[in-house]
């Protein structure tokens, strides 16, 4: 027999080993910390008063980086660690955590309705906060309130809006001897073709990526369905109109025109959104329909970033009945549950000052929400500033009903394009999930 | 005394903390699970009903599961027989008296130790649709691999097999090496060639290996889920849904989580049903062996 085996243990020293694990393995626990954290200066390293978490989406990185730093001088007491991912894993890990009451004290907030992390289903169950009281809240354009508020309170920031549009590379449209973008559909598919005849792909679509599908419907949509009835969204939350009895039916009748007449790249089904931007900044395509939000990572794949710039998809036939979409960006909101919802608000009551707010939307070529002396419009996007005004809309999902829509319309197109559906069963099959 | 401080005694006090462990990380969930199943939860908030069997009933009038399942089902049937059928090639050629047969085993089992998802990304760049890459330059095809709805399911099965024919190819390898060799020397003696060795010899003794492995890819293709979410999300359009990319989107994407759950618990209970079924045919055929 060994020693090891003659070695006896009573009752007491056995409670008193596991107990000593027990403390060993939490505090290995809790010391670990997560990969993707991106922890600010704690300044000159004093202990910080106050330890905030913000999760958000890959696409927030660059403007939180420079403006969690800002705020890092304003209030060294509070230490912000963010961590960002994609979106997919985003909405996972944070519906989990908001499902298990263990939320962190900021995270990403889609705005207005019709996905499962928007304001209205998040504020629905009673976990944003109220933001109401912060001054910034007060100077929200109107018809970007549906987006950030729900019954009369804000519960939501976001730095202002982007648009949906061509994303175009100038030296393929000079090298085709395209003078100005065009103003009418005719004009788009006049210019199309002479693209096409000179050799190369006239618009790059990433269809594989599922919300890179819905970007052509979506820029098309305003002029034929918003221009024609801009109570649209009311009358078909109210039932008295469908997708199928709408302009949406003519948007998709576009769209396939687009397809059947060869303006896409081969196998837009088999092409990722990483492909469609290489394909567009290297000039083997010349355009690409897209949400301005995304021009930095066109600009970044280009030799110059210059070379790039935007139109406006002109939907109609008539110059003056061609309106755009403009949606509010995605934005943040802190957890009404948080241990710090005071601090966490303090932050976003930081983020709606206006030099922050200028500060955000200049990363993301957004407009931003509201504007002073010191706005800037990034010039890829000045093309859309008239229409703004009073022939804008909001992106379509953000009034959808449920978060059931979209994901049908990415699927209902790509089953258009590999020729698997008709428009009827199409748009169908929207009108069904917006029913549900 | 020693009744009273039995459940005290060593064996149980050392098994207490996995146990413990076990029942909050597995039997806790597993149970609320099921709960949440007759439910509405929305997966956030604490606002939730209790719905009767209404989850069940719905899956049944769901064209998405419904279509899924049939997805699901073709993937499983694919991948358990090429996966196999090629493991015990793999096998049977790594088995031979090679001099770089340790080699070869080694680099046909290398990618079952990558991620499923760094696997479905890899295959992304092999299923590039342009004529001049991946797997179309290889082979001078023109084939959308993962674009088009009907080769799309087939090319998820492809990834999947290339991942794991090595997985069933070292439990084969397994059975081989257990074969006593006084068989095949037996055999011989009495005239027998190679074919019928591995007709009359190898493949019956190799019959517990066979049924770990049809069980293992059974269950491994139908809940698929981490290949099918990376490379193609389900699409093109429903083209490659999965039951698992169902209820996660479901969850997740459509916030029904009490729904969601009804499907998970649906489909471990065919899991589970056809994995019965599996061992006691393949049990049986060991016996009458």
């Amino acid at each position: 027999m060994t020693d090891l085996q003659r070695a006896r243990m009573s009752r007491g020293q056995f409670f008193r080993m596991m107990g000593g694990l027990a403390v060993a393995a939490a505090a290995t626990a809790c010391s670990t910390r997560p990969q993707t954290t991106t922890p600010t200066s704690g300044g000159t390293g004093a202990a910080a008063a106050v330890d905030l978490k913000f999760v958000g989406v890959a696409d927030q990185k660059a403007p939180m980086d420079a403006l969690l730093a800002a705020y890092q001088k304003v209030k060294p007491g509070v230490r912000l660690t963010a961590s960002y991912a994609p979106t997919d894993q985003v909405q996972t890990s944070l519906r989990t955590q908001l499902g298990a009451g263990n939320a962190p004290d900021l995270h990403v907030v889609y705005p207005g309705n019709g996905s499962a992390m928007s304001m209205s289903q998040i504020a629905g169950a009673g976990l944003l906060a109220d933001l109401s009281a912060q001054s910034w809240t007060g100077t929200i354009p109107t018809g970007f309130k549906p987006a950030l508020q729900m019954d009369g309170k804000t519960m939501m920031y976001s730095a202002g809006s982007s648009v949906i549009g061509a994303i175009y590379n100038k030296k393929v449209f000079e090298k085709a001897g395209v003078e100005a973008p065009p103003t009418t559909w005719t004009e788009f598919l006049a210019l199309c073709d002479k693209l096409r005849k000179a050799g190369v792909t006239p618009i790059a679509l990433g269809a594989q990526t599922p919300w890179v599908t819905q970007l052509i419907t979506y820029a098309l949509v305003p002029s034929t369905v918003y221009a024609k009835d801009p109570a649209f969204d009311d009358k078909q939350l109210a039932g008295q109109t469908s997708f199928a009895q709408s302009g949406w039916r003519q948007a998709m009748e576009m769209y396939l025109e687009l397809s059947e007449r060869g303006f896409f790249n081969d196998k837009p089904n088999g092409t990722t959104f990483e492909q469609q931007i290489s394909m567009v900044a290297t000039g083997r395509a010349a355009m690409a329909v897209q949400v301005s939000a995304v021009l930095p990572d066109f600009r970044k794949s280009a030799s110059s970033p210059d070379d790039l710039s935007m139109f406006p998809v002109p939907g109609a036939d008539s110059a003056d009945q061609v309106w755009i979409p403009a949606g509010v960006v995605v934005g943040l909101g802190a957890a009404a549950k948080g241990r710090n919802v005071e601090e966490a608000k303090a932050f976003i009551d930081f983020l709606g000052r206006q030099e922050s707010i200028n500060s955000w939307a200049k990363t993301i070529s957004a407009i931003p929400l509201t504007q002073d002396a010191g706005s800037t419009i990034d010039p890829a996007v000045e093309s859309f500033l008239p229409f703004t005004k009073d022939r804008a809309v909001p992106f379509m999902d953000q009034r959808w009903p449920n978060a059931e829509v979209q994901p049908v319309h990415f699927a209902v197109v790509q089953e258009l394009l590999a020729g698997k559906a008709t428009i009827d069963e199409a748009l169908k099959k929207m009108d069904e999930a917006y029913q549900k | 005394m020693i009744k009273r401080f039995s459940a005290l005694s060593p064996s149980w006090l050392f098994a207490a903390p996995a146990l413990l462990v076990y029942a909050v990380v597995v039997l806790y969930p597993s149970v609320a699970g099921v709960l949440y199943a007759f439910t509405d939860w929305s997966g956030i908030g604490e606002g939730m009903s209790f719905v009767g069997a209404a989850n069940f009933r719905a899956i049944l009038n769901d064209e998405q599961a419904m279509g899924s399942l049939g997805n699901t089902l073709l993937l499983t049937l694919a991948i358990v027989v090429v996966q196999n059928g090629l493991g015990l090639l793999l096998a049977l050629g790594v088995h031979a008296k090679l001099r770089s047969r340790a080699l070869l085993r080694v680099i046909f089992f290398a990618p079952v130790v990558v991620s499923p998802v760094m696997v479905a990304f890899l295959w992304k760049y092999v299923y590039n649709p342009d004529p001049s890459a991946g797997l179309n330059g290889l082979l001078g095809l023109e084939v959308d691999w993962l674009g088009d709805p009907s080769v799309a399911l087939w090319s998820i099965a492809g990834m999947v097999v290339w991942q794991y024919a090595g997985y069933s190819m070292v439990i084969f390898l397994a059975g081989l090496e257990g074969i006593p060799a006084e068989l095949h020397e037996a055999a011989m003696i009495d005239g027998a060639g190679t074919l019928q060795r591995f007709r009359y010899v190898t493949w019956p003794l190799l019959a517990p290996a066979l049924t770990i492995n049809l069980m293992l890819s059974t269950i491994g293709g139908l809940k698929l889920f981490d290949q099918v979410f990376a490379a193609t999300n389900g699409g093109p359009g429903y083209a490659t849904e999965t039951l698992s990319t169902v209820l996660y989107k479901q969850a997740f994407v459509f916030g029904k989580f009490g729904y969601s759950t009804a499907i998970a618990l649906v489909l471990a209970l065919f899991v589970a049903a056809v994995s019965l079924v599996q061992i006691y045919y393949l049990r049986s055929r060991e016996v009458a062996q």
